[in-house]
């Protein structure tokens, strides 16, 4: 049987994943043990009909004989038994068959629904760390790709693999039955087709893998460059792109075909062995023919079992890399499931701020050791309204995450009203503060339900009142479909700045008791961004409120500004007190203030 | 066929003439499988290349009628799909008919009346295909658009982490993908459990055939008009035939399919891109560019996105372009590079219209840098180079210098990952000004690319920007007057037209919006700039 280099390397994964592809099955037991009745009923029945065939073909032959020699009439009854038996299995036969992929098609549905659906619940269950250990794309390809490469895994050889083993067998056992020394003959093929495959795939393999790496970077410059269309235009630079690419298309094909002609050579091997036996047969049969040690009816039935017994051959060998495949993507998606869910311990019930938020003494790094926040100490009050400034980099976003519990602080506590917010429970947390980031994330629905999302119990009047005070309800009733207007896959049906209007209009439906604006109207324009800040600033006048934007502008009123760089808190004050102190911060207002009026 | 009067002899020969034929036959499969493994494999490499060059000759109407999501599908999983029928086309759809014919010659040769049995079959094995397919098709189509969701929405899931979890809407979520599940499993159970009919009809097809033809055999074998070993030939023969149907059949049920997916890659390769270059490869006067009561309007749009827009660009100038969201800001760039071509009014390069101009030329003379930094994997000096192919590694190093990257890129080999995920917003803003100011252009085209600079980085990298553009006419969009209040000429944009042109102080003075634009963002501040 082929294996590949890496199943012999490490036989540990490869069992981990067959473990993993029986644990999957173990919930269908009653369906998968009906499936196995199934297939091994209909082998039996196909493999008993060719024998039949057979007999019947003798009585044929020796009815024609005997027909000169008057020795009796012919035993028509028998020969009707044989073929209605005949009907009887085949009939039989095929309808277990398709009984089998029946049950088989309903239990791999149902397993890669579950397996779906148990991915995307992963991934909402995931903490954002956790998160930020695997990449989109590939946690995508594991939802879409993998899922499907094991169903169609499961479907076109799980079964059909044990049916061809089942087939193997019995057409051995029935041609044994009927010719001892024309079953060796044919049985001794078997292992040499297997060989000879054996040999060409571990041949095509290296093929297979280096066209596959080939392939993918053939993908991705077409990706980037239909993404980056407008810079390869603009910059003349369709030519090079073009060479670029035809190389990567080239060196991919010179691959490929080889890959490909070695796979289409299994065909071939598999035919041309069977052909041999088929040669061997008819020309040893003929020999016990005439000798009368066979009758001519069984040369039939073995031309019918060599078909049969190529099939599963050519069933196994095709399936021996789909098998691989879905091994290999039962053992991706375990890895992404098997992933440990932080689990969230604290039950407390945060149920919105009394009296203050406090940083104390917060630090905090990336499990790669990058520090972004250091001994940091604060104090906000309820209803306070927090501008926090520094340059990119300096940590502003961060504090927001610590806040939300997106991620825990390594060192120091953070506290709501006293209590570590460690001991709250996450999501009542979430649930009390409302928060607008910098990239809009909407999703392919209606703008209506997208806007919902910030309370779902919201009817229709609540939503176009959000809207109005996020000043989105103007351009969304010029919309030809207004609040029906579905937003499309890349939502490029509007702009960046209305989008951030959606988010902002969802937010101010959702209505909590604090709020994180992170840089939320940086797409807006300047005009509506008053507008907007005006309509905010009355939504949270007994709320308290997080700010980061880097047009200092807006955030003048604010009743304290952290400045902060390279994660700490250097100056903190109202606007005028930090003018006043002339430090960090002056300097950054003054910079763009000159920066106006040079 | 004499296995009952022959001797041994006829035996040995026979058999070793079957011997020599499969030989024959197998060496000839191995070449039809080399030849058509290299031909299909070569026919999808050149339809890539023909799709990928025609895509890059699109312009933006063309992208966005397509999408580009849609384009990248259509060069990479249609023509893999395409390949794929063509390969199996070529090994077994080749043979079939031929099979076919072999095979019938051979009953003719038999001479019987059994001929109509075979008849039979291959209806029954029509009749079903036609089920298959009548119930499948549709079926199949539901299952694309699916997938689509599914994708769709799973992306969806994975770029809103941090909003899903901040809404704590996990279970909205997981129900809304399970919708899509939901469906995606029970029309794949309907596919699956039609198409899983074909293998069983089509073997008891077979199996009854040959049934069928041993019944009516008897009488004949028995009458004396036919011999056994004829009989066994003809079940033989018939289950080849049969076979070949079959095998039409099945690749029938492919073909719908592909069809969709050359249908798709067909109209890539019909679509010519609209913008074509005219043969003007030199201007002769100062290189002035003029905006004469340009429009523009998106198709099936309902308005303008510009309406009659007149300005114009000279060498040593800065003219601004301030206004609100959706004003129509970037449209205006993107018609300079001919990105996309003006919907009635006309752009002049030094009087002559730019659709004169050899497009590689027309572009060579401009730079544009657009509002979201695009980058492509490579080094970072691989993408400088965009600017100017046979740029020197000073030229490089140079403009680095003026768009202030020098600190965060340690060397001109510096791997860029794919679309510059290895750099934050300001830093790709950066490199993308960088690529701009490389080789030196006539237009420079900055759309609010300082955006996501702060304040002292945007004035530093600006200032370099004056020695750099100081021969050059310059464009600069943006939404704040901050950015762009010493330009020469500030033109004030609202809903697509152009309000009023001036400058910084005249526009304060006499222009209500930029009046009010500037108080927005100054506040109080402007009060004592005064």
């Amino acid at each position: 049987m082929p294996r590949d280099k890496r199943a012999v390397r490490k036989p540990n994964d490869t069992r981990k994943s067959i473990r993993q592809l029986l644990s999957l099955l173990a919930d269908y037991k009653l369906r998968v043990f009906a499936t196995f009745i199934c297939a091994v009923l209909s082998t039996l029945f196909s493999v008993v009909g060719p024998l039949l065939i057979g007999r019947a073909t003798t009585m044929i032959f020796d009815g024609a004989a005997s027909i000169g020699s008057n020795s009796g009439a012919f035993d028509f009854v028998t020969f009707y038994w044989l073929l209605a038996l005949a009907v009887v299995l085949y009939v039989v036969s095929s309808a277990f068959s398709y009984l089998q992929s029946w049950l088989l098609t309903g239990i791999s549905t149902s397993i890669s629904y579950r397996l779906r659906r148990d991915l995307i619940e992963k991934v909402n269950m995931l903490s954002m760390a956790q998160m930020d250990f695997n990449k989109r794309g590939d946690i995508l390809s594991r939802i879409t790709n993998d899922v499907d490469s094991l169903q169609s895994g499961i479907t076109s050889t799980f079964v059909q693999l044990v049916t061809s083993v089942i087939t193997i067998v019995g057409v051995s056992m029935m041609m044994l039955s009927i010719n001892v020394t024309l079953t060796v003959i044919t049985v001794v093929l078997v292992p040499l087709s297997f060989a000879i495959i054996a040999f060409v795939v571990r041949r095509s393999q290296k093929y297979y893998k280096s066209q596959l790496v080939y392939k993918g970077s053939v993908n991705s410059v077409i990706e980037e460059s239909f993404t980056g269309h407008d810079i390869i235009r603009a910059y003349n630079q369709e030519d090079e792109v073009f060479e670029s690419f035809r190389e990567d298309n080239d060196r991919w094909y010179s691959h490929e075909w080889k890959s490909q002609f070695y796979s289409a050579l299994m065909g071939p091997i598999t035919t041309f062995v069977s052909n041999i036996s088929y040669v061997v047969i008819a020309v040893v049969g003929a020999y016990m023919v005439l000798l009368r040690a066979m009758a001519v009816g069984d040369i039939l039935a073995f031309f019918q079992y060599i078909e049969n017994l190529t099939q599963p051959i050519r069933m196994i060998t095709r399936s021996m890399n789909l098998v691989q495949t879905a091994l290999a993507a039962v053992e991706r998606i375990f890895e992404f499931l098997d992933i440990e869910v932080e689990m969230d311990e604290s039950t407390l019930r945060f149920d919105g701020l009394q009296n203050s938020i406090s940083f104390e003494d917060v630090g905090f790094s990336y499990p790669n050791g990058d520090e972004i926040i250091r001994n940091l100490s604060f104090t906000v009050n309820k209803g306070d309204k927090v501008a926090i400034v520094g340059h990119t980099g300096a940590g502003k976003s961060t504090i927001v995450k610590l806040l939300m519990r997106f991620y825990d602080v390594s060192s120091g506590r953070i506290t709501f009203d006293g209590v570590d917010i460690n001991e709250y429970d996450k999501n009542s947390i979430r649930s009390s503060i409302a928060m607008v980031l910098q990239d809009s994330w909407l999703f392919s629905d209606t703008i209506r339900e997208n806007i919902r999302y910030g309370n779902l119990d919201a009817d229709d009047d609540d939503i176009r009142r959000a809207s109005r005070i996020a000043h989105a309800d103007n351009f969304i009733m010029q919309l030809p479909d207004g609040y029906d207007t579905v937003l499309n896959e890349d939502t490029d049906n509007i702009s960046i700045g209305q989008k951030q209007l959606l988010t902002i209009a969802r937010t101010v439906l959702s209505d909590k008791n604090m709020l994180i604006l992170d840089e939320a109207t940086s797409s807006v324009d300047t005009r509506t961004e008053k507008l907007i800040q005006d309509a905010m600033d009355r939504l949270m006048e007994d709320k308290t409120s997080f700010i980061i934007a880097h047009r200092l502008s807006t955030i003048k009123t604010a009743d304290r500004i952290l400045v902060l760089d390279e994660g700490k808190l250097i100056e903190s004050g109202t606007h005028d007190e930090l003018m006043a102190l002339d430090g960090y911060y002056k300097s950054l207002y003054d910079r763009f203030d000159a920066g106006g009026h040079r | 066929m004499g296995i009952r009067n022959a001797d041994f002899n006829v035996i040995y020969s026979v058999g070793l003439s079957m011997v020599g034929m499969v030989a024959i036959s197998t060496v000839a499969t191995v070449v039809v499988a080399y030849f058509s493994s290299i031909v299909s494999s070569r026919y999808a490499r050149d339809l890539r290349e023909v799709v990928f060059k025609r895509i890059l000759g699109f312009s933006n109407h063309e992208l966005n009628r397509f999408s580009r999501a849609s384009l990248i599908t259509r060069s990479t999983n249609d023509i893999n799909q395409i390949q794929n029928v063509m390969g199996m086309l070529f090994r077994t759809l080749l043979f079939a008919p031929i099979i076919a014919l072999g095979g019938i010659i051979k009953v003719l040769e038999i001479g019987s009346d059994l001929s109509w049995i075979i008849v039979l079959a291959f209806v029954s094995v029509s009749v079903l295909l036609v089920f298959v397919i009548r119930n499948v098709l549709p079926a199949f189509r539901r299952t694309q658009i699916i997938v689509d969701y599914i994708n769709r929405v799973s992306r969806e899931i994975l770029l809103g982490v941090p909003v899903i979890k901040a809404f704590v809407r996990q279970d909205y979520e997981n129900q809304r993908f399970d919708r899509f599940n939901v469906e995606y499993r029970d029309v794949n159970l309907r596919v699956y459990r039609i198409l899983f009919l074909m293998i069983p009809a089509m073997t008891l097809i077979m199996n009854l055939m040959i049934v069928l033809i041993l019944y009516f055999g008897l009488f004949d074998v028995l009458d004396g008009r036919l011999l056994t070993g004829d009989v066994i030939a003809f079940v033989q023969y018939s289950t080849q035939i049969v076979t070949s149907f079959i095998m039409i059949g099945s690749l029938t049920i492919m073909l719908p399919r592909v069809l969709i997916s050359a249908r798709r890659v067909e109209e890539v390769l019909s679509t010519e891109g609209s913008i074509i270059g005219g043969v003007h490869a030199s201007c002769e006067g100062d290189a002035i560019l003029e905006f004469r009561n340009v429009s523009y309007r998106y198709p099936n749009a309902l308005r303008d996105t510009l309406h009659d827009v007149t300005f114009s660009l000279c060498p040593g100038r800065v003219t601004a372009i301030i206004g609100g969201t959706g004003s129509g800001k970037s449209t205006i760039l993107s018609l300079i590079p001919r990105l996309q071509d003006v919907t009635s009014g006309v752009i002049l390069l030094d009087g002559r219209n730019i659709r004169d101009y050899d497009l590689n030329y027309l572009r060579s003379k401009t730079a544009i840098v657009p509002q979201d930094a695009v980058l492509f994997s490579g080094t970072v000096a691989d993408n400088l180079r965009r600017g100017k192919s046979d740029a020197s590694d000073d030229e490089l190093l140079g403009a680095l210098k003026v768009a202030d990257a020098c600190d965060f890129v340690g060397s001109l080999d510096m791997d860029v990952s794919q679309g510059g995920a290895n750099f934050s917003g300001g830093q790709k803003q950066r490199l993308s000004i960088a690529r701009a100011v490389v080789g030196g252009h006539d237009f420079y085209l900055f759309d609010d690319c300082f955006s996501a600079l702060d304040v002292a980085t945007e004035s530093l990298v600006k200032s370099n920007l004056v020695d750099v553009t100081s021969n050059a006419s310059v464009l600069m969009v943006s939404q704040r007057v901050s950015s762009i209040m010493d330009a020469d000429e500030i033109i004030v944009l609202d809903d697509g037209r152009i309000v009023d042109k001036g400058t910084h102080d005249e526009l304060l003075g006499r222009c209500s919006i930029y009046g009010e634009i500037f108080s927005s963002q100054m506040g109080s501040m402007g009060g004592r700039d005064a």
